[in-house]
Formats: structure tokens, C-alpha cells, sequence
């Protein structure tokens, strides 16, 4: 099987907005998280999110043709753009039936959905602007993509929680390699939504409401998770029919495993993990003492100790010597785009030579021993990374990529 | 070497018939699944009529305490799963012992939960959001709900590509078998009659009064429906290994996108779409036996479907029966083209095609054969299932009576 390269990204996230900003922030241990001030928290106990100032669509793109876009779809637009000028793709270079999207993304739309119903029940069905309508069905942010840029082989949009980067990966390898596409538009997105906000607030998720309003993985404060959002787009090709393409890395394995525990709640004994990690490592036959660093996806929660239990069970004492961070602390937890920020983290650390630092560590819990990288980023060679990914859905991935 | 892929169970819920008999049987009747919309008020809309599941009991297929912490769309895609297993008459613990991949589709997701919660806060502010809204309101509960209820442990996505969405869910099963990745696919797709699909279709004044009237000179748009099916594939090995009755064997898929409009379909996208599949399964155009349209009945799609299937099939397009089962179930959204794709496995089962009901007056611009009002026997060997969506999705699946050897 050709081996699947990523060969472009671009990135719209809390800590930076394009792939040299967003690296340079994981570098400076820069966090993402703010008080929100788009909408009232004053009746809250938490004040805080990680979301995305500055954010200028109408610099890449004509405001006439934003205007009854959602933010979802803006943040992808704009990570796409990022991403095919990254890849030096222009469309009109290359068969446009040749190239497909493939989208993970779950939570953003909801706030379209809502708003849209909302008109119609305050000024009467017929008084809503049919132009919002598209904006309540979850494809349309992959869709607006393929006609911004004229694309028109497969657009597929993937919703599976935590995992719907990688999940939408997988489809889009799956795609490459049935020669259905020769070039894939991959990614994640989940826009700031303020009903998902209340929510999570009101079942106790959020950081603030049992100790500090911080997230801080694997430290003994961690109370809950900093709600964030974020855009990820790759540029995914073939080997055998590489451009002149720039090389980032290449996705050596990719494992998910839904594991039915609970809808909300985590398997403490991380069996999904355990399972999915195993089987990504066995499939392509990878030597366990060629990990040489474990992005973990612990976002501040008691999630943080599972996988550290995890990666010991798979690792046993190999487990001490393979450096750990997470880069929630500085991103939040950015739900469909999680697993797609956590590959353009990778990215960063092949490319300039360093761990992204676990930032907010201040107190040791004894029971996460591992070679966490804390506050400081760590310089060092990389060669193969094990990104996790585990939503409390039951959803979990181990995706290992190699330089 | 890859795996032949074959349909082994099939499940449905639907306004004209539960199970994929009754489905069926009111199919091939030209039974109409259409009646006057009752699970909300619809009093301040000038349209009135929908495709409701009328006699559906979730707890035919689960507790009560189950059904309180879902939507109605997981009720929908735990029925007709649940359908599907009897119907391929497999024990759960035998199926628990295989690599399961559950992959639904749909438009809406849990937009009745949506819907619900705005009622509150437009009432009493946004202050009142309930805390399980995250466990209960996101698309991508309807796979996870499947998987939670038969405890399958495996591959579980939700794939909403709007009104393609089913169609792209065995697209993605199809690959999964064909490649060995997983040993059954659990393909389906799912959507609740919903308020603001009701609400945004009105108001692009797109919905029809009365009836649905595919290719009809004087069809007057598209009506709302619900449902869910399921199809469950494994590979032709596993399905003579453990005595399935095999309805079909899935050939090939193709995807395309307009790259056009969000709400206006593109004739050379849905066209290159059904190119991709004959190609991708490997089948000339003149060996189709029938079309599953997506046939809406909105001026527009009929038209341009009509104009792609002339421009793939050439001389040869006036010969394929195309019949459109929207005429009888309205627009299921997500779940159409998995209820399509039901009727398909059936036509190439039974030699039977489905017709288009309410057919009166013939359209120049639309001049295929669509299976006017009385459904007709015929060897069927390949039936095509396309699918269209909002933002341009196009899908298009391939099925193929099963033949040893």
C-alpha cells in the first residue's frame, strides 16, 4: 500500500493562526484561554474559554460571499486556504474530480441550528432568511469549502465526537487508497457554541467549578476541561503520486476503536485506548523503543490518569523513558478538532525539533509518573509520534506518524 | 485480494410500513405514506403535510429508561437496526463475536432535542439549557447510541452528508468489507421529522401542498419525511460460512461534489457521480437494470437528474425504468437513500421495481421512464441508488442480484 503524506496544513487555533504562529505558541508555552466576552458569564461561576480573537476571514476571502456563513464554516475556509497555499496546491493546476474533502466535525453547527429554529419562532417560519437555512446541516462547512475552491471529487463530513479528525482521516485514506481521489482536503473543526458551553457547565465538565479555572493535564489541580475551538486542515497524497510536495510526515498507522462504555462518562480502565493503541503498533509492526514521544490527549480530567495508566499497560517500563505532553492546557479542548490540532502540533515538532510543552504544571500527582514534558517545550530529534485521542462518548484513536 | 461484499439484513422504519416486508408490500403497491403533520403545530404554515412515521413504538426496541436519554433519530437507528439483526437471523452474541463497523447518516441529527430546547429558551432564556443537551443533542449520538444498545465495539461514525448521507454510509461499508478492515457493516441512516427541516424547506419554497409528484410536468416540490434503515453487509465469505440469506451483492460506489451551489444541484456533478460508480464497479451503462432516483419532486432536481441520466446513459436512457420512492415516503433527509437503497436489495431480490405514485402529466424536460403509478416485474440484475445533497454531495451506489461463482 502507498503510504499516505501530509504535504500541507493550516491551522486557526486560540494560540496562533497559521502554522508558524501556532508553533511558535506551543514553543512559548502560550495559552489560548481568555474570559469570554461573547456572551454574558456573569450569572457563571467560570468565566473563561480558549477561543479565537483576531479571526479575519475577509482577509483571504470576499465579505460579500462570508456573509451568511457561519463560524464553523469561516474557521475551515480559512484553515483550507492555509492549507493549499501550504501545499503550494492551486486548484486549477490539478483535475478538480481528482481531489476530495473529508471533514470531521460535530458540535459548531449546532448554534446555526438553533439560531435558525429561534428566528422562527420569535418572528413567525416565514420571516427566517432562507440563506440561513444551509447552515443547519452539518456538511455544509465541508461543502462551502469544495465551492469556494471549486472542488469536486468527494465531500464527506465525518461527526464522531473527540475522534472526528482522525475518523475523517481514516475515510479520506480509505478514499486514496479505493482510487476514488488522488489528492485529499482533510481536517477538523468545532466552533466556540454557547449552548455546548451551558451544557457542559451544568453536567460539571468545565475547569472552575471543583478548584481553579485552568487546564492543567496531569497535575493534581485538574478539575475539568477549558472548552476551546479551533480549525485543522491537511493536504494528504499518495506516494506514488506525490506533487513536488513538500514532505511533513507520513501517517505510518491509524487505529480507532469505539468502546461502548457510557455517553459521558470514561472507561476508567481505558480499554479502548489500551486496545486501539495495540493494534496500531501490531498492524504495522512498530517497535515499541521507536516512539520517541506520546502526544497524549489528557485535557485536565481525571481522563489524564487513564491514559497515563494506559500508555504504562501497552509500554510497561519502556513507558518512563518516552517523553508525554498535551498541549490542552494551552488549546483547550477543542472536541472535533482535538485530534486534527494534536497532528499539526506533530508537524511543529518534526519540522523545528521540539516537544510542545504541558503548560499550567504546578502540583505533582504522584499517580502520573511519567516523562510528562511540563511548561517548558523540550528540544530534541523526533522521529515517530503516538498521538491519543478518547472522548467520553467512548470513542478513542492512536494515530502514529513518522517524520 | 478483496472481499465480495453482500447485504445480508435489512431493517426499516417507515411511514408506509416497519420491517422490510410491510415496507415493501405498501412499496410495490404504491402506497402513500403521507398525511397531515402531527408532532408539532403546524397551523402558522401555509403547508401542512409530511411523511410521518405514524405507529413506530420505541419500546418495541428498548427500555424506557433507554429512550428517555436519546432522540427520536436514535429510537429511529435502534429500531431498524435491531430489524435488521432479526431479519439476517443472527443471535447478538454470535454478531459480538466479529469486527462491527456502525456508520449512520443523516441531516438533522438529534434536532428534535435542538428544537425542544429552543422552545425553553426563547421562552425563558438560554440560562435554562439543560445539562444533558452535550449527551443527547450532537449528530454524532445516533451511531454511538446504536453501538451503546448492542454493545458493539468497533469502528462507529456518523456521516452527515445532508440527504446523501445513507448512500455514503454503505459507500464507507462497502470499502470496510471489501478490504477485510471490519467482518459486518451496520449501514443506516436516520432522521426524526423535524421542525426546522420543515421550517427551512417551506421557506425555499420548495415543499409541495399536497402530493409528491416526481418527473410530473406539474410537480409542485418536495414533502418531509422520516424513517430509518439499515443495511447489514459482511463479505460473500462470512455470509456462506454462516448461512445468510444474501439479498445483494453491493458492486461499487461513487461520490462527486457540485462545487456549485449549497441548495442548487449541478446536472454535471450528479452525472459524474453515477460515472464514478459504474466505473468503480465496473459495469457499462447499457447493463442497468433500474435507477433509484433521488427524484424529489422540486422542478429542479427532477430536471437535472433527468438531463444527467440522459447524458450518462445516451441512447440508451429511455430503456432504464428510474422510479422515484419519494413519491410515496416524501424526503426522509439522511435517511432516503438507506430506505432507497432497501428497495433496491428488494427489486434485485424480487424482480420487482417499485413505482412512481401520482404521476399524471408528462414532463418533456424529465422524458425517462419513471415507473408511472404501477410497479412493473423485471429481471433486475443492477440497480443504481443515487443520492443527492445539500452542498452538492452526490452519491450513487451500485447493487447486483447475487450469483455464485
Amino acid at each position: 500500500m502507498d503510504k499516505i503524506f501530509i504535504t500541507g496544513l493550516g491551522v486557526v487555533s486560540s494560540i496562533g493562526i497559521g502554522k508558524k504562529d501556532f508553533w511558535q505558541g506551543l514553543k512559548e508555552a502560550k495559552s489560548g484561554v481568555k474570559d469570554i466576552t461573547l456572551f454574558d458569564t456573569s450569572n457563571l461561576k467560570v468565566k473563561k474559554a480558549s477561543y479565537i480573537e483576531n479571526f479575519k476571514p475577509e482577509d483571504l476571502f470576499d465579505p460579500k460571499k462570508l456573509r451568511t456563513l457561519d463560524r464553523t464554516t469561516k474557521l475551515l475556509l480559512y484553515a483550507s486556504k492555509l492549507a493549499l497555499d501550504d501545499a503550494d496546491l492551486n486548484i486549477e493546476d490539478v483535475n478538480p474530480k481528482r481531489i476530495g474533502i473529508s471533514i470531521g466535525t460535530t458540535l459548531g453547527s449546532i448554534w446555526s441550528i438553533s439560531k435558525f429554529d429561534r428566528d422562527a419562532l420569535i418572528d413567525g417560519p416565514h420571516f427566517v432568511n432562507p440563506a440561513d437555512f444551509p447552515n443547519t446541516v452539518i456538511n455544509s462547512p465541508a461543502s462551502e469549502v469544495a465551492i469556494f475552491f471549486g472542488i469536486t471529487g468527494p465531500c464527506s463530513t465525518i461527526s464522531s465526537a473527540f475522534s472526528s479528525s482522525f475518523d475523517a482521516i481514516k475515510y479520506a485514506i480509505n478514499l486514496l487508497n479505493n482510487n476514488h481521489a488522488d489528492i485529499m482536503i482533510v481536517g477538523g473543526v468545532d466552533a466556540f457554541c454557547e449552548q455546548v458551553y451551558l451544557s457542559l457547565y451544568r453536567a460539571g465538565f468545565l475547569a472552575g467549578l471543583k478548584g481553579q479555572e485552568l487546564s492543567c493535564p496531569f497535575d493534581k489541580r485538574r478539575n475539568g476541561i477549558i472548552y476551546g475551538e479551533g480549525a485543522c486542515v491537511f493536504i494528504l497524497e499518495k506516494e506514488s503520486l506525490l506533487r513536488n510536495s513538500k514532505k511533513y510526515a507520513y501517517i505510518k498507522s491509524l487505529e480507532g476503536l469505539f468502546f461502548p462504555f457510557s455517553i459521558t462518562k470514561y472507561d476508567r480502565e481505558g480499554r479502548g485506548l489500551k486496545e486501539a493503541i495495540e493494534r496500531a503498533i501490531i498492524k504495522e509492526k512498530i517497535l515499541k523503543e521507536d516512539i520517541s514521544y506520546i502526544l497524549s490527549c489528557a485535557n485536565s480530567t481525571e481522563l489524564d490518569l487513564i491514559e497515563t495508566n494506559v500508555i504504562k499497560d501497552v509500554f510497561g517500563k519502556l513507558a518512563y523513558k518516552i517523553p508525554v505532553s498535551s498541549i490542552k492546557g494551552s488549546v483547550g479542548e477543542t472536541f472535533s478538532a482535538s485530534g486534527a490540532l494534536n497532528l499539526a502540533a506533530s508537524l511543529g515538532s518534526f519540522e523545528l525539533d521540539f516537544i510542545p510543552p504541558t503548560i499550567n504544571f504546578l502540583e505533582k500527582d504522584s499517580f502520573c509518573d511519567l516523562d510528562y514534558v511540563f511548561n517548558k517545550p523540550r528540544f530534541c530529534k523526533i522521529n515517530n509520534i503516538l498521538i491519543n485521542s478518547v472522548g467520553f462518548n467512548g470513542d478513542n484513536f492512536c494515530l502514529i506518524l513518522s517524520k | 485480494m478483496k472481499n465480495r461484499v453482500v447485504v445480508i439484513g435489512l431493517g426499516v422504519i417507515s411511514s408506509i410500513g416497519i420491517g422490510k416486508d410491510d415496507f415493501f408490500d405498501a412499496l410495490i403497491n404504491g402506497k402513500s405514506g403521507i398525511s397531515k403533520v402531527e408532532s408539532f403545530d403546524v397551523s402558522s404554515f401555509d403547508r401542512k403535510y409530511g411523511g410521518e412515521v405514524k405507529n413506530f413504538n420505541p419500546l418495541d426496541f428498548m427500555t424506557s429508561k433507554e429512550t428517555k436519554n436519546m432522540g427520536r433519530a436514535s429510537q429511529l437507528a435502534i429500531g431498524s437496526s435491531s430489524l435488521a439483526i432479526s431479519d439476517a437471523g443472527i443471535s447478538l452474541d454470535e454478531l459480538k463475536k466479529y469486527r462491527i463497523a456502525v456508520l449512520f447518516g443523516t441531516t438533522m441529527g438529534e434536532a428534535n432535542i435542538i428544537e425542544l430546547l429552543d422552545k425553553e429558551w426563547v421562552k425563558k432564556g438560554i440560562n435554562y439549557v439543560d445539562k444533558f443537551f452535550v449527551s443527547r443533542a450532537t449528530a454524532n449520538l445516533l451511531s454511538v447510541n446504536v453501538g451503546l444498545h448492542f454493545k458493539f465495539k468497533g469502528i462507529n461514525i456518523v456521516i452527515p452528508t445532508a440527504c446523501a448521507a445513507g448512500n455514503y454510509a454503505i459507500s464507507y461499508g462497502y470499502d470496510l468489507v471489501r478490504n477485510n478492515e471490519v467482518d459486518f457493516v451496520f449501514a443506516g441512516g436516520s432522521d426524526a421529522f423535524s421542525r426546522i427541516a420543515f421550517i427551512g424547506f417551506n421557506r425555499l419554497y420548495a415543499m409541495s401542498p399536497d402530493i409528491c409528484q416526481p418527473f410530473d410536468k406539474n410537480r409542485k416540490g418536495m414533502l418531509l419525511g422520516e424513517g430509518s434503515a439499515v443495511l447489514i453487509l459482511s463479505s460473500l465469505e462470512l455470509a456462506k460460512k454462516l448461512n445468510f440469506k444474501i439479498y445483494a451483492e453491493v458492486l461499487g460506489y461513487g461520490l462527486s461534489c457540485d462545487a456549485h451551489h449549497m441548495t442548487i444541484p449541478s446536472p454535471t456533478g450528479i452525472a459524474d457521480c453515477m460515472r464514478n460508480a459504474l466505473k468503480n464497479a465496473d459495469i457499462k451503462p447499457e447493463e442497468v437494470d433500474y435507477i433509484s432516483a433521488h427524484g424529489t419532486g422540486t422542478l429542479q432536481n427532477d430536471k437535472n437528474e433527468a438531463s444527467a441520466i440522459k447524458s450518462v446513459f445516451l441512447d440508451y436512457y429511455k430503456k432504464i425504468p428510474v422510479s422515484s420512492i419519494k413519491s410515496m415516503l416524501g424526503h426522509c433527509m439522511g435517511a432516503a437513500s438507506s430506505i432507497e437503497a432497501v428497495s433496491c436489495c428488494l427489486a434485485v431480490y424480487k424482480d420487482i421495481i417499485p413505482p412512481t405514485i401520482n404521476y399524471k402529466t408528462p414532463d418533456p424536460e424529465c422524458d425517462i421512464d419513471c415507473v408511472p403509478n404501477q410497479a412493473i416485474r423485471k429481471t433486475v440484475n443492477i440497480a443504481l441508488n443515487n443520492a443527492y445533497a445539500f452542498g452538492g454531495n452526490n452519491s450513487c451506489v451500485v447493487f447486483k442480484k447475487f450469483k455464485n461463482g
